[in-house]
């Protein structure tokens, strides 16, 4: 095993990371902070995802676009159309408890996912968008270009974080907080607990979006076996709760945590015999349930468990 | 003391490596989606692979008498896993080439992640996704089947061969219907034929009634129809029939299944015919390999794409034979150079023949079970496509195209 090969299986190990720490940070604006129970990411990450590549693929005869745009563009065309989705979802969906929400959320995604396939003029369907590219392709090339991709990644990863973290500490945090905690007793306050929860869903749905833009980047070809729920709604879930929910660095270090434990199975089956290799991936499979499970059984409140800061109240006297 | 040891030790690193470099083993990487959708076909696929595997080890092995060693990783037959999956053979594994991924969307995602950027080969046994032909990929991602463009363009000719210039199309919405159909589309009409009626339909509705009252306008001679027998494809030829709109279907591979024999009987299928891709007409080598293939594994040699799997991994191994050592730019501007005429030919089970002919200097050119694999300049193969006709309970073979 060579160094470079090493660093550069990092490089590729922490773009993936960054794309589902965003996921995962964005998960915990609505899970952790609102105790909304979304289970239709996969939905926003496609609607952000497709909203990217067309924004910033060259123009193209299979479907609408593309316009050949800046990718920052493209970034925000994608959260802020994930957003308006979420929007228009929260309006009707948010008033539901917990696991109505859920379910509704479940059959949103489903429908995008649909629409993705069958609306060709818009997504070219099954057959994906390709040619989508990469920030500052143009000057870096081949192990260059992910290192840039890497850096650029991570940028997002910490803008997203910083957002998250300010959400958090602010009044409208703790609003968050005491609705998810009490409705009633936030309501009782005065709170506009529906408006608020619909302003989490919203800004969580944002970031899944830029999630999904990122990886159309990364892959620069977008088609809708990248939108498999397993990979992405279940898997940010175990992240947010193997990591922690409610916390942000918990959020982020899940993430890294259960991919780390995803991929890096993976390096320790295929010491098995060759034989063994159709095998060893369904052991693969079976190794990442167990340590979900010990995780999980161990660390109930996940690795780094949610700690709310103190109210700044000066006392008088 | 302190000095001996590390003498010691770094004369046995220097041995070690010394040793390394005389009978160099080569790692090929291999992308499959082991668990995922495509789990029930991977098991024939992956045996396939390692019989070429097996092949080059009896054959006294590769870069004068390495070991061939194939690195099985589970890409999931989706985008996110098989990058992952690539990223681990290429940086870790340090893998020459890469031999996979199967699906389209899983072998594109890994290629533009990982293998373009790190410049390694890749070759796909199965994908065939239009939008490969025209990726930017600085020549290092290939496939052995054909892009499902390739059969709309020739059942265009097949069809104006057969004298039918007016024909209406049926099609089902997925990536297979909607590939095929446009480029039949726009290749019939370039040659001259007339298309009366172009349709979509969602597969596996009760009643094409509908659909096919309109496609029947305009006086067509037949229907082409791409579609799955099992799914929409019987359903579809059966109401024709019953509403006596149309007598005369052109079907692609999908339709071209017993099934639609058993529902619709042959005497009604007597006009019709089928185009799907086939192998080369005079195949020994394949069929040779079928048999060793079923003698190894016990069955399995007549399932999808396992002929394909073996090409795919033994076009890597006389690519790597031909580069001469590991260095990754050289297998990949080696590929061609074994795989395309002009050359001596060699097939599969005949390494040994094809590592002496490369030793004596001579251009080879690998036919392999699943087709001659001349590689055009977008890594793409032309192929075969045969044309079936129903005969008594199953089709037959009347004419190769390519």
């Amino acid at each position: 095993m060579e160094l470079s090969g090493m660093l550069f299986y990092l490089v590729s190990f922490l773009i993936m990371g960054g794309i589902y720490s965003v996921i995962c940070l964005a998960l915990n604006m609505q899970w952790g902070f609102g105790g909304l129970f979304n289970a239709g990411i996969a939905g926003f990450y496609a609607v952000g995802a497709y909203s990217a590549a067309i924004i910033t693929s060259a123009n193209s005869a299979n479907h609408v676009g593309g316009f050949d745009l800046p990718i920052v563009v493209g970034l925000i065309v994608a959260g802020i159309l994930s957003g308006i989705v979420g929007w228009a979802i929260a309006r009707i969906c948010v008033r539901l408890k917990a696991d109505y929400l859920a379910m509704a959320s479940i059959g949103i995604a489903e429908i995008i996912r649909l629409a993705v396939i069958n609306e060709e003029w818009l997504t070219n369907g099954s057959l994906g968008v390709s040619r989508i590219p990469r920030p500052l392709e143009d000057f870096f090339t081949g192990r260059e270009s992910e290192l840039v991709f890497f850096i650029f990644v991570w940028i997002i990863v910490a803008i997203t974080f910083w957002v998250a973290h300010r959400l958090y500490k602010s009044p409208w945090g703790r609003v968050m907080r005491a609705i998810r905690d009490n409705e009633a007793a936030a309501e009782s306050v005065g709170k506009d607990v529906q408006s608020f929860r619909i302003q989490s869903f919203v800004i969580g749905a944002i970031f899944m979006g830029v999630a999904g833009a990122l990886s159309a980047h990364y892959f620069k070809f977008f088609s809708p076996d990248a939108t498999e729920p397993l990979l992405i709604t279940f898997l940010a879930w175990v992240m947010l709760i193997a990591g922690g929910s409610g916390n942000n660095k918990g959020a982020v270090a899940g993430a890294l945590i259960i991919w780390a434990i995803w991929s890096m199975t993976e390096i320790i089956t295929q010491q098995l015999p060759p034989d063994w290799a159709t095998r060893s991936s369904y052991i693969r499979m079976l190794l990442i349930g167990l340590f979900l499970q010990f995780v999980l059984q161990r660390f109930r409140a996940g690795l780094f468990p949610e700690k709310a800061p103190k109210l700044n109240v000066k006392s008088h006297g | 003391m302190k000095k001996p040891i590390l003498a010691v030790a770094l004369s046995a690193l220097l041995a070690a490596q010394a040793g390394f470099a005389a009978a160099e083993d080569v790692k090929v990487g291999t992308v499959m989606g082991i668990t995922g959708p495509l789990a029930n076909f991977i098991p024939p696929i992956l045996n396939a692979a390692k019989l070429a595997e097996a092949d080059v080890n009896a054959g006294g092995g590769i870069l004068g008498g390495g070991k061939f060693e194939l690195v099985v990783a589970d890409g999931q037959a989706a985008a996110q896993p098989s990058v992952d999956a690539a990223t681990k053979l290429v940086n870790l594994e340090n893998v020459a080439a890469v031999m996979g991924a199967l699906s389209s969307g899983a072998t594109i995602a890994a290629a533009n992640a990982v293998t373009i950027p790190n410049g390694v080969l890749q070759v796909s046994p199965t994908a065939t996704s239009p939008a490969m032909t025209d990726m930017d990929d600085g020549d290092f991602l290939y496939r052995i089947v054909p892009s499902d463009n390739y059969q709309g363009e020739v059942l265009a000719r097949i069809v104006l061969d057969e004298g039918i210039n007016k024909v209406a199309v049926a099609y089902v919405n997925n990536d297979y219907g909607v590939g095929i159909a446009g480029t039949f589309k726009e290749n019939f009409e370039k040659l001259g034929g007339t298309i009366t009626g172009y349709e979509k339909h969602e597969d596996k509705k009760n009643s094409y009634r509908g659909e096919l009252a309109t496609l029947a306008n305009g006086d067509p001679e037949a229907l082409v129809l791409i579609a799955y027998a099992g799914g929409s494809g019987a359903k579809i030829v059966k109401q024709s029939l019953e509403a006596g709109l149309f007598d005369r279907f052109i079907g692609t591979d999908g339709l071209r299944d017993d099934l639609l024999i058993e529902q619709v009987g042959a005497e009604a299928l007597a006009t019709s015919f089928f185009s799907a891709p086939t192998s080369p007409a005079e195949n020994p080598a394949g069929d040779a390999l079928h048999k060793r293939f079923d003698e190894v594994y016990g069955e399995g040699s007549d399932k999808p794409f396992v002929d394909q799997s073996y090409d795919a991994t033994m076009l890597i191994a006389l690519a790597i034979e031909k580069a001469g050592s590991t260095d990754r730019t050289a297998i990949k501007d080696a590929l061609r150079f074994v795989a395309n005429a002009p050359g001596e030919i060699v097939g599969p089970g005949e390494w040994e023949k094809a590592v002496k002919l490369l030793a004596e200097g001579k251009d080879i050119n690998y036919e392999g079970a699943a087709g001659s694999h001349e590689f055009d300049d977008n890594g793409d193969v032309a192929g075969f496509i045969g044309k079936f006709v129903v005969e008594g309970d199953s089709y037959k073979q009347i004419a190769i195209f390519e």
